[in-house]
């Protein structure tokens, strides 16, 4: 097996093997991240798509300054953020909405999880930008302050103020809700 | 710790929320696409060396999700697909390249996305260096090639109209056959490279073209598939607003059309429209400016006629034209007589509430509810309410109920949901046989209509439904509309409608909107104190040589119909202020004329000028004749008074005619403003500040307000 970087490599100078290679490897990271954005796998397939085709298009740039993953969970940030942009225009905004479309998560001893987690996943959309995937990358994905920080290009103290803004919020909103 | 209750179960819920594994074949289509758009770009790279990732880009912006394409399109031949893929990448990328292109095409009907097909055309004709093809003739080229495309569009579609969605493999090889008329789309997309095609690489092509053909039934037919999806909102909806244009009224000669006759118009529902898009800081189209009812918004204080029998008269004023020195206005002002809440007459409401799928918006069918709702208040316990909807067909939601049961009527309304198609011609019928059913002689019987106004099933004909509408309405039930929501507002259907329905027409934009019709102006918005009210007036030829009727374009009267009580014109509810505005040339006094005297016809005049009689020759510029119906009468009652030159108007009166100038001279710079010479949204500002008054409820403070607006935002147009 070659390293990630030497597929890359050729990846970048257009060796079509080499790239479905990084795909094939990569998908599955893309998709899970997009499912946590989503929080419904049609959506999820649909972002994640979006995001294999954007990375088809925008591997040239990668330049290896960074974690190549870390790049790629930007580059499904802001994929996702454009679906958010669409999706905003397709639907009210009420999560009430969409009810009938579920969250296929098996949950079977909690099945108002669901629920709770589209609410949450909602309310996060309005909050400020960069709240989101702040709070998905630390809590969902489980990286370190100074992983999100690097991964979203800002300083660590930005990611410990946003959670921290995103908690109070929270607090003041749900209260005991969630 | 308390904190346990939403932040640590915040991060508990979302550490806990796991993924589902990805799904195969979503997996492989993902990839697919990801590798021929991969093959696309380094194709297009290798042919043209550098600098074009930069103009590509430029095409593929924004999200554009391609529907989902469902199918269990052969597992097996993907593989054959894969590596065909893989070996010719430059068709595979080609292919793409086509179908990015039809893509664009059924996109761009159902989607207005950010995506500019011209560019393609651009870059590529950048990028042919190496190929000296004219700019003109690489565009000859894509415009068969876009005709290309339709044809195999419609072949597709045909097919899918004639097959399930679910396609079985026989037929995508009768679609593989079409591709012969698609190869020159192939080639004339891809010029750069086309003598490299040979035989086996069509056929890998014409491979590729069907899973192609594959993706564009899918895209097809994924609405087919997806009947849940929600109804798109807002983004199709956009300028598709139905307005009737009407040439503004002229200037006349008094020496040879001497009198003007037209019908009252109470509606409001222009100025709300207009409201609400200058609120939006977009500049308003000419046709949704009607004057009249741009001034009729607004209540003004005339004298009030004192008796029921004697529903109103008429007050004139004559100003100085604001925007014509030497001109004057004279405004005929009427205020129908109030019910007092005491003598109402009961009401029998049908509310038709439209619930297709365009009424599913904010603006739309909840604020219908919360209008109804509004309504309630207003009523008295004893009136009843009948409420029937209609989307893909229409049906009765309560029957008639007493306004006391307050609760079953709400439950009622709560209940509605937004869904389908519009049959407003039979919800219309509906609405007709429900007031019928429960008509009352002494009530005011009376549908209220609330919709968008998009009738795309049943009666479309908006003749028809007039005429439908005009029989109703000698059975004594009138018909009142309320427009909702933008985008998609058919103003000159409501508008025929209500005319013809002898009802008002308003548009709501808002809450406050809601509360001003149905609430401020319940009294008018219900009960009719006059029908059929129509003025005439006569100008004096040797006071006043020109005229012109400021608006009421749409309710012009011929001479004769005014006489005539069956001619239909419009209504007056309790309250309403009727503000009809002419605009005067005096004679003599060195005012110029704005049309030239002719040189062979004086004598004509003169003639004219002889047979007045003297006495009010000098002090009269005209007469004003007002004819109206009781509500239960069929016989019109006339009442007449004099526009005398040396009239002196009350402080009050003066003041409420100087702001509907003001409103009048806003409305005709909306819409371009022809008679205006240089006055301007700030002499609006000015006059209409100066002339506020009281403003009880705000709405002129408002206007001032609206008035910036459009100054804003006609100096960014």
């Amino acid at each position: 097996m070659q390293s990630d970087e030497q597929l890359i490599k050729q990846a970048q100078a257009g060796n079509a093997e080499a790239f479905e290679c990084l795909l094939d490897s990569y998908y599955d990271t893309i998709f899970r991240f997009a499912f946590k954005w989503c929080g419904s796998r049609e959506d999820a397939e649909d972002v994640a798509q979006q995001a294999c085709i954007k990375l088809a298009r925008s591997l040239g740039q990668f330049r290896f300054e960074s974690n190549f993953s870390s790049w790629l969970y930007r580059l499904v940030i802001n994929c996702a953020k454009d679906w958010q942009k669409s999706q905003a225009r397709h639907q009210s905004d009420s999560p009430n909405t969409d009810a009938d479309q579920t969250i296929d998560v098996p949950y079977k001893d909690e099945p108002d999880k669901p629920i709770l987690i589209r609410q949450l996943l909602h309310s996060l959309e309005h909050f400020a930008d960069g709240m989101k995937e702040t709070v998905l990358l630390v809590h969902a994905e489980g990286f370190t302050h100074a992983e999100v920080a690097t991964i979203l290009g800002v300083k660590e103290s930005t990611i410990s103020w946003r959670l921290h803004e995103v908690r109070k919020k929270f607090q003041s909103q749900f209260g005991q809700d969630i | 710790m308390k904190d346990d209750q939403s932040p640590d179960s915040l991060e508990k819920l979302l550490s806990d929320m796991d993924s589902p594994p990805s799904d195969k074949n979503a997996k492989k289509r993902a990839m697919n696409l990801a590798m021929a758009e991969f093959n696309q770009q380094h194709n297009v790279k290798n042919s043209v060396k550098r600098n074009i990732e930069k103009n590509n880009k430029k095409n593929t912006q924004g999200f554009s999700f391609l529907p989902r394409p469902i199918s269990n399109f052969l597992t097996a031949s993907r593989m054959s697909i894969m590596k065909a893929l893989n070996n010719k990448l430059f068709y595979s990328g080609v292919a793409t390249l086509s179908v990015a292109v039809m893509g664009t095409l059924i996109f761009q009907q159902t989607y207005q996305a950010p995506i500019d097909p011209t560019s393609m055309t651009v870059d590529e004709s950048v990028h042919l260096e190496e190929q000296p093809l004219s700019f003109a003739e690489k565009k000859k080229e894509l415009g068969r090639e876009s005709k290309d495309q339709a044809r195999l569009r419609a072949e597709v579609e045909k097919r899918i109209a004639t097959t399930a969605p679910v396609v079985s493999e026989p037929e995508l090889f009768e679609i593989t056959s079409d591709t012969s008329q698609i190869q020159p789309l192939v080639q004339s997309a891809a010029p750069v490279k086309n003598k490299r095609l040979n035989t086996e690489a069509g056929a890998a092509a014409s491979v590729e073209i069907k899973a192609d053909s594959q993706k564009l039934l899918a895209i097809s037919s994924s609405p087919i598939q997806a009947p849940d999806i929600l109804p798109p909102q807002g983004y199709n909806e956009e300028g598709r607003d139905k307005f009737e244009s009407v040439e503004a009224n002229p200037i006349k000669l008094v020496s040879e059309e001497p009198v003007s006759t037209f019908s009252i118009d109470v509606d409001t529902a222009s100025y709300s429209f207009v409201r609400r898009q200058l609120n939006q800081g977009v500049f308003p189209q000419k046709s949704a400016v009607r004057i009249e009812e741009m001034v009729n918004y607004f209540d003004y204080n005339y004298p009030l006629a004192e008796t029921k029998a004697e529903p109103f008269k008429p007050s004139i004023t004559v100003q100085p034209s604001p925007w014509n020195s030497g001109k004057k206005l004279v405004h005929i002002g009427v205020k129908g007589y109030d019910i007092p809440r005491a003598e109402q007459p009961r009401s029998n409401l049908v509310l038709l509430l439209d619930v297709s799928g365009s009424m599913n918006s904010a603006d739309k069918l909840p604020l219908v509810k919360q209008s109804m709702s509004m309504l309630l208040d207003t009523l008295h316990p004893e009136d009843t309410i009948a409420i029937a909807v209609y989307a893909g067909a229409a049906g009765q939601v309560l029957a008639p109920t007493p306004a006391k049961d307050k609760q079953t009527i709400l439950n009622a309304l709560n209940r509605l949901n937004a869904g389908g198609s519009t049959a407003g011609g039979q919800g219309i019928k509906l609405a007709y046989q429900l007031a019928e059913a429960n008509f009352n002689k002494e009530a005011v019987n009376r549908i209220i209509l609330a919709t968008d106004g998009d009738f795309n099933v049943g009666i479309r004909n908006s003749e028809e439904l007039k005429g439908f509408v005009e029989r109703k309405r000698e059975q004594g039930v009138f018909l009142s509309v309320l427009g909702f929501g933008q985008g998609n507002y058919n103003d000159q259907l409501m508008q025929a409608l209500a005319q013809n329905g002898n009802g008002i027409a308003a548009y709501i934009d808002s809450v406050r909107e809601a509360q001003k019709v149905l609430i401020d102006e319940a009294t008018s918005t219900l009960f009719p104190i006059a029908k059929d009210v129509k003025i005439q007036v006569e100008f004096n030829p040797s006071t006043v040589s020109e005229y012109r009727l400021v608006g009421y374009e749409t309710r012009h009267l011929n001479r004769e119909d005014f006489n005539n009580d069956k001619v239909d014109a419009g209504d007056i509810g309790a309250g309403h202020t009727v503000t009809a505005i002419y605009e005067i040339t005096p004679k003599g006094a060195g005012v110029s004329q704005s049309i030239d005297s002719l040189r062979y016809q004086d004598g004509a005049t003169k003639a004219v000028q002889i047979d007045a009689p003297v006495s009010s020759a000098i002090s009269e510029y005209g007469f004003v004749k007002v004819r109206y119906k009781l509500p239960t009468s069929d016989k019109s009652t006339l009442i007449s008074q004099a526009i005398s030159t040396d009239q002196v108007a009350t402080k009050e009166l003066a003041q409420e005619a100087e702001f509907a100038g003001a409103v009048a001279g806003f409305a005709q710079l909306l819409k371009g403003g022809k008679y205006l010479n240089n006055y301007g949204y700030d002499d609006v500002i000015s006059a209409a500040q100066a002339n506020k008054g009281a403003d009880i409820f705000g709405y002129r403070t408002e206007f001032i307000q609206l008035v910036r607006s459009a100054k804003t935002a006609s100096l960014i147009k």
